[in-house]
C-alpha cells in the first residue's frame, strides 16, 4: 500500500498539528502492508527530525506555492491512499483524487466551511478520522457526512517529559519562590480567546494570596490580560512568560501544582497530555475536547468553563489535596503503541471497505 | 419536589416552636408531596422543620424529609431537584463525605458542611431548601437562581418561619393576614405578585437567586449569588465563544445536556406537548438523547376548533412522528366551572395565569405521570415575544415625541395615552407593555390610600430598572432579563408550581436552567431572535416547516368564554379576569 499525505506542516513543523502529522505519518509508515508515505508538505520551519523508514519526505514542496502543486502533480495516481491533512487542503487535494481520508482537529471543522465548494467536496471523502468525538460529532452536526468516521486521539511520548524538581532558575525568573502556582499554555491572541484565560484570572482573587497564574506563551493579546489582571488587583500574582524555547516546556510545565484550563475551543487538547506526563494535575473544560483529553474525568477534574464557581472549587480541590505528583496510569491509553495500533486498525478498515 | 417548612424561635423573648404550627403548615401542603410526610422538632424545641414528598429520586424511605445527614447532626428539608447531584457526590465521597442514601437531598447536606453558603453556586437544578445547623445553631436558607420554586419567610423577630407556600405559612395560624397594598398594587399592575412582596403584610418572598441565615440576630448575610442581567452581560464580554460552532448544533448540544439533566429520575418523566417550536423540538431532543420519546399530552378545547389556536392536530401530527404515545385532553367549559373552586383554593397568591398549566398538569397526572417536561422559558430564551421587537420600538419612539404623541392618539389601546410617560426607559417601556393596568388606574381600583402607599412601597420602576443592573448592553439582552425576572419569574413560574402541585406532578424547565444560559449567553447575544430557528433545526432531523413555520399563538384556554368576561378594552379580556380572581382567591 503506498500513502499521500498531504498537509500544512509536519517534519520541520511547530504546534499541535504539526507534532500529530509527524505521529499519524510514523504511524500509518510502520504498517507492515505499507510500502511508502509520500509526505508533501506546505511549509517548513524549523529544522527537520529524524525521518522515519518509508517515509519520502518531499522537502522541496515547501519551497512555494508552484513548488507545492508540482510536487502534488508527481504524486498524482499512484497512491491507495490519500491523506487529507487538514480540511483547508481539501480543494488542492481533489486535484489528485475524489475521494481523500480527511483529518479532523478542532475548531477548523465545527463550523461550515468558508468556501462552499469544500463544503461540496467533503461529500465524497473517503472516511474522515477525528481527533476527539466532539470535532466528530459537531463536524457530523452541520456537514451531516454519513460516511466511515474514526476516531484517533492525540500521543503523548511521556518518556520525553517526567516528573522533575521545579527549576530553579525558571522558579527565579518568574518570581514563584514559595508560591502555588496554576499554569495554562498556549498561544495568547485576541483570536483565540477561548482557551480561559480570563475565566482563571476572574478566580484569581477569590484563591488564597499565595497562589500565581503562570501564561505560558505570547501574542497579542497578552498587553489586554496584564490590564485585566491589574484591574483586579492581581497583577503581582500573574506571570505571563512570552514565547519560550521548545526544551524549557517540560520545566514549565513542573512548576505548576495544578494546569488549568477552562477552554472552549480546543479540539482535543495536547497540553493536557503534556502536563499529565509531568505529573501536574489537570483541571479541563466539559465543554470542548478537552474533556476527552482527560478521559472524561479518570485523568483529570472537569469543570464548566462558563461557571466561576466550579473552576475556583476544583483549583481549590486540587490544592488541598496535596497529593504527590504522579503520572496517571490511565495515561498509557494515549501512548504512542497506543497511536500506532489506532492508526494501523484505520488503515486495515479502510482498506477492508476499499 | 414538595412543600417544606420550617420554624425558628431565634429570639431569647421568643416562645418554643409549636408542633401544631408545623403540623398544620405542613399538612397544607399535602398536594405537594402525597408520598410521606414528616417533621422535625430539636430537642430544645427552639427549631421544627416539616416536609411534605413526591418521591422522585430514591424511592425508598432513605429519601424520607425531614432528613439528618449520616453523622446525625446537619438536618434539611428540600424542594425540588439537583441535576447534577451525582457529579457533586462524586466529588464529596473524593473528599471523605459519606452517605447514608442515593438522594440529591443527602448530597445538599453534605455540601453545605464542605463548602457552607458557597454551594449555592455549585448547584444546577430547581430548589428551596432550609439547613438546620445546630453547631453554629443557624439556619441556611437558598432559592434557585430562576426562581422556579418558591419560599417564603415570615419573622416577627422572635420566630422566623419559611415555607413553599403563602397558604401554608397562614395555616400555621401564627402569621398575619393582613393585606400589602405594594403586593395588591404590584398584582393589579403586572397581573400577578412581584417579588419579594407577597399579597401579605407578613410574609415575603426569599428572591431567586439568593440565599440567607437566621441566627440569635434573626434573619442577615442575604446574598444574591446569582444575576440573569450579569449572565447576559457576561455573554457579550464572551462573543468569541458565540462564533466557534454551527449554532443549530451548539443548540443541540447545550439543550440535550440540559435534558439529560431534567431526565434524571426514578420515576417516568413524560412532556407537556403543544404545537410550537419550544415544546416540539425538547421532545425531539429528548427522544434523541434516550432513545424512546417520553410520554406527551396536548390540551384541546373545542372553542378553538378549527382556529389557529387549537394546538392539537399538529400536535397529534408531531406526537406520530416521533412515536410517542400520547394523549390529546379535552377540557370543556363544565369542566372549568367544576374546577373553579378548587383552583381558586390551589392558586397560592392571585395571578390571572396559571388556568393551562391547571388542566395540562391535571391531564398529565391522570396519564400516571408524576413529573413532566416543560419549554417554558424558551420565548424568553429566544425573544419570541412580541416584547423583544416593541420594547427597543417604544423606547426609540418616544425620542420622537411627535411621533409617540400621535401614536398615542391613533390607536384604541387603553396604555397607548401613557406612551410619553412611561416609554422613555427600559422600565417604563416593560410597565407599559407588560403592564395590565397602570398606576392611574389603580385608586380606583384598590381606594387611594392603599394605591399611594402600595405604589410607594413598590417602587415599581424601580423595581424593574434593578432586573437589568448591571446593564445586558444590548436590546436583546435588556428585554430577554426584564422578561425572565419578572414575566417568567413572578408569573410562569410561579403559575407553574401551584398549578402542577396541585396535581401532584412536577414540571421541569429545561430551557429554563441557569447553567444552560450562562453556556448559550454568547449565542445569544449574537443570534438573538435567531435562536428560535436554530433551534427549531438542532434535532437531528430538524423539525418540519409545518411546524417550525407555524404562526406563534401561545399556550392559552378560552377564558373570555368560559367565564363570560366582560369587555375591558383588551383582547384578551384580562383586566376582567383579574378583577374576577380578587374577588375569588382566598
Amino acid at each position: 500500500m503506498r500513502i499521500l499525505h498531504v498537509g500544512t506542516d509536519s517534519f520541520g513543523g511547530y504546534g499541535g498539528i504539526a507534532l500529530y502529522n509527524r505521529e499519524l505519518i510514523a504511524a500509518m509508515a510502520s504498517h507492515p502492508s505499507v510500502e511508502e508515505v509520500v509526505v508533501v508538505p506546505r511549509i517548513i520551519v524549523g529544522e527537520l527530525e529524524a525521518i522515519p523508514e518509508k517515509v519520502t519526505f518531499v522537502t522541496t514542496a515547501s519551497r512555494g506555492r508552484l513548488a507545492y502543486l508540482n510536487a502534488l502533480r508527481n504524486a498524482r495516481g499512484r497512491f491507495d491512499l490519500v491523506v487529507c491533512a487538514h480540511v483547508n487542503l481539501l480543494p488542492i487535494v481533489r486535484l489528485i483524487t475524489k475521494h481523500p481520508l480527511l483529518m479532523l482537529y478542532g475548531i477548523e471543522a465545527w463550523k461550515p466551511l468558508r468556501d462552499p465548494w469544500s463544503n461540496r467536496l467533503l461529500r465524497n471523502v473517503r472516511g474522515v478520522v477525528s481527533i476527539s468525538d466532539i470535532t466528530r460529532e459537531r463536524f457530523t452536526g452541520w456537514s451531516h457526512y454519513a460516511g466511515p468516521s474514526l476516531l484517533l486521539p492525540n500521543s503523548i511520548r511521556a518518556e520525553w517529559y517526567g516528573i522533575r524538581p521545579k527549576n530553579p532558575g525558571l522558579v527565579a525568573r518568574y518570581h514563584l519562590d514559595g508560591n502555588r502556582v496554576l499554569m495554562t499554555l498556549g498561544r495568547v491572541i485576541a483570536a483565540e480567546r477561548y482557551k480561559g484565560f480570563d475565566e482563571v484570572l476572574d478566580v484569581l482573587p477569590e484563591l488564597d494570596d499565595d497562589i500565581s497564574y503562570l501564561i505560558a506563551g505570547g501574542g497579542n493579546d497578552v498587553p489586554r490580560l496584564k490590564q485585566k489582571a491589574a484591574g483586579l488587583g492581581i497583577a503581582h500574582r500573574v506571570v505571563f512568560t512570552g514565547l519560550f524555547p521548545e526544551e524549557e516546556k517540560a520545566d514549565l510545565y513542573n512548576l505548576a501544582d495544578v494546569y488549568v484550563m477552562p477552554s472552549r475551543g480546543e479540539g482535543f487538547g495536547f497540553v493536557f497530555l503534556e502536563a499529565l506526563a509531568c505529573g501536574v494535575p489537570v483541571i479541563a473544560s466539559r465543554l470542548d475536547g478537552g474533556r476527552e483529553a482527560v478521559r472524561l474525568g479518570q485523568l483529570g477534574q472537569l469543570v464548566d468553563p462558563t461557571s466561576p464557581a466550579e473552576i475556583r472549587t476544583a483549583i481549590q480541590d486540587t490544592l488541598s489535596a496535596r497529593s504527590p505528583k504522579r503520572i496517571p496510569e490511565g495515561l498509557d491509553y494515549f501512548s504512542y503503541g497506543n497511536f500506532e495500533r489506532r492508526t494501523h486498525a484505520i488503515i486495515d478498515e479502510l482498506a477492508a471497505n476499499a | 419536589m414538595c412543600g417544606i417548612a420550617a420554624l425558628f424561635s431565634y429570639g431569647s423573648a421568643g416562645p418554643t416552636v409549636d408542633r401544631d404550627e408545623i403540623e398544620a403548615i405542613t399538612e397544607r401542603m399535602r398536594a405537594r408531596g402525597p408520598d410521606a410526610g414528616g417533621t422535625w422538632i430539636s430537642p430544645d424545641a427552639r427549631v421544627a422543620l416539616g416536609a411534605r414528598r413526591l418521591a422522585i429520586i430514591d424511592l425508598t424511605d432513605e429519601g424520607t424529609q425531614p432528613m439528618t445527614d449520616v453523622d446525625g447532626e446537619l438536618h434539611i428539608v428540600f424542594n425540588g431537584e439537583i441535576y447534577n447531584y451525582r457529579e457533586l457526590r462524586a466529588r464529596l465521597e473524593r473528599l471523605g463525605a459519606r452517605f447514608h442514601s442515593t438522594t440529591d437531598t443527602e448530597v445538599l447536606l453534605q455540601l453545605y458542611r464542605h463548602d457552607g453558603a458557597a454551594m449555592v453556586e455549585l448547584l444546577r437544578g430547581m430548589f428551596a431548601f432550609v439547613i438546620w445547623d445546630p453547631r453554629s445553631r443557624r439556619m441556611f436558607a437558598a432559592r434557585d437562581p430562576y426562581g422556579i420554586k418558591p419560599l417564603y419567610i415570615a419573622d416577627d423577630g422572635q420566630t422566623f418561619r419559611a415555607a413553599s407556600t403563602v397558604k401554608a405559612l397562614l395555616a400555621g395560624g401564627r402569621v398575619g393576614t393582613a393585606l400589602d397594598p405594594a403586593g395588591v398594587a404590584g398584582f393589579w399592575l403586572m397581573g400577578s405578585v412581584p417579588e419579594p412582596h407577597t399579597i401579605f403584610q407578613s410574609i415575603r418572598a426569599v428572591e431567586a437567586g439568593t440565599s440567607l441565615f437566621v441566627d440569635a440576630r434573626g434573619v442577615h448575610d442575604v446574598r444574591r449569588y446569582y444575576s440573569i442581567a450579569a449572565t447576559l452581560a457576561r455573554g457579550v464580554r464572551d462573543v468569541a465563544a458565540a462564533h466557534l460552532v454551527q449554532p443549530p448544533v451548539l443548540l443541540r448540544e447545550l439543550i440535550t445536556d440540559s435534558l439529560r439533566h431534567h431526565l434524571i429520575a426514578d420515576v417516568p418523566v413524560g412532556a407537556f406537548l403543544s404545537s410550537g417550536i419550544d415544546s416540539t423540538a425538547l421532545v425531539a431532543l429528548a427522544t434523541e438523547a434516550t432513545g424512546r420519546p417520553p410520554r406527551t399530552v396536548t390540551l384541546r378545547f373545542e372553542e378553538f376548533r378549527g382556529r389557529e389556536s387549537d394546538e392539537a392536530p399538529l400536535a397529534e401530527r408531531f406526537a406520530r412522528a416521533v412515536g410517542s404515545d400520547h394523549a390529546t385532553r379535552l377540557v370543556t367549559r363544565d369542566e372549568f366551572e367544576a374546577d373553579l373552586p378548587k383552583l381558586f383554593d390551589a392558586m397560592d397568591q392571585p395571578t390571572i395565569d396559571g388556568t393551562n398549566t391547571w388542566f395540562v398538569s391535571k391531564a398529565a397526572a391522570e396519564r400516571g405521570l408524576k413529573v413532566a417536561l416543560s419549554g417554558l422559558g424558551g420565548d424568553e430564551l429566544f425573544g419570541s415575544y412580541p416584547s423583544f421587537r416593541d420594547l427597543p420600538r417604544i423606547v426609540n419612539a418616544t425620542r420622537l415625541p411627535l411621533a409617540a404623541a400621535a401614536a398615542g392618539r391613533l390607536t384604541r389601546n387603553p396604555k397607548a395615552g401613557a406612551m410619553m410617560q412611561y416609554g422613555r426607559t427600559w422600565s417604563g417601556a416593560y410597565l407599559l407593555k407588560r403592564g395590565l393596568f397602570l398606576p392611574d388606574d389603580l385608586p380606583s381600583l384598590m381606594g387611594a390610600d392603599a394605591a399611594r402607599e402600595g405604589l410607594e412601597r413598590l417602587a415599581i420602576l424601580d423595581h424593574i430598572a434593578a432586573t437589568i443592573e448591571p446593564d445586558p448592553g444590548t436590546p436583546f439582552g435588556r428585554v430577554a432579563s426584564l422578561e425572565a425576572s419578572l414575566y417568567m419569574r413572578n408569573q410562569l413560574l410561579r403559575d407553574t408550581d401551584w398549578a402542577s402541585m396541585a396535581h401532584s406532578l412536577e414540571v421541569r424547565t429545561p430551557l429554563v436552567d441557569a447553567t444552560l444560559l450562562r453556556q448559550i449567553a454568547p449565542l445569544l447575544m449574537v443570534e438573538k431572535q435567531r435562536c428560535k430557528r436554530h433551534f427549531a433545526k438542532s434535532p437531528r432531523n430538524p423539525l418540519p416547516a409545518w411546524l417550525s413555520g407555524r404562526k406563534k399563538t401561545g399556550f392559552t384556554v378560552p377564558l373570555a368564554a368560559w367565564a363570560q368576561l366582560q369587555p375591558d378594552g383588551t383582547s384578551t379580556r384580562m383586566r376582567s379576569w383579574a378583577r374576577l380572581v380578587m374577588e375569588r382567591w382566598a
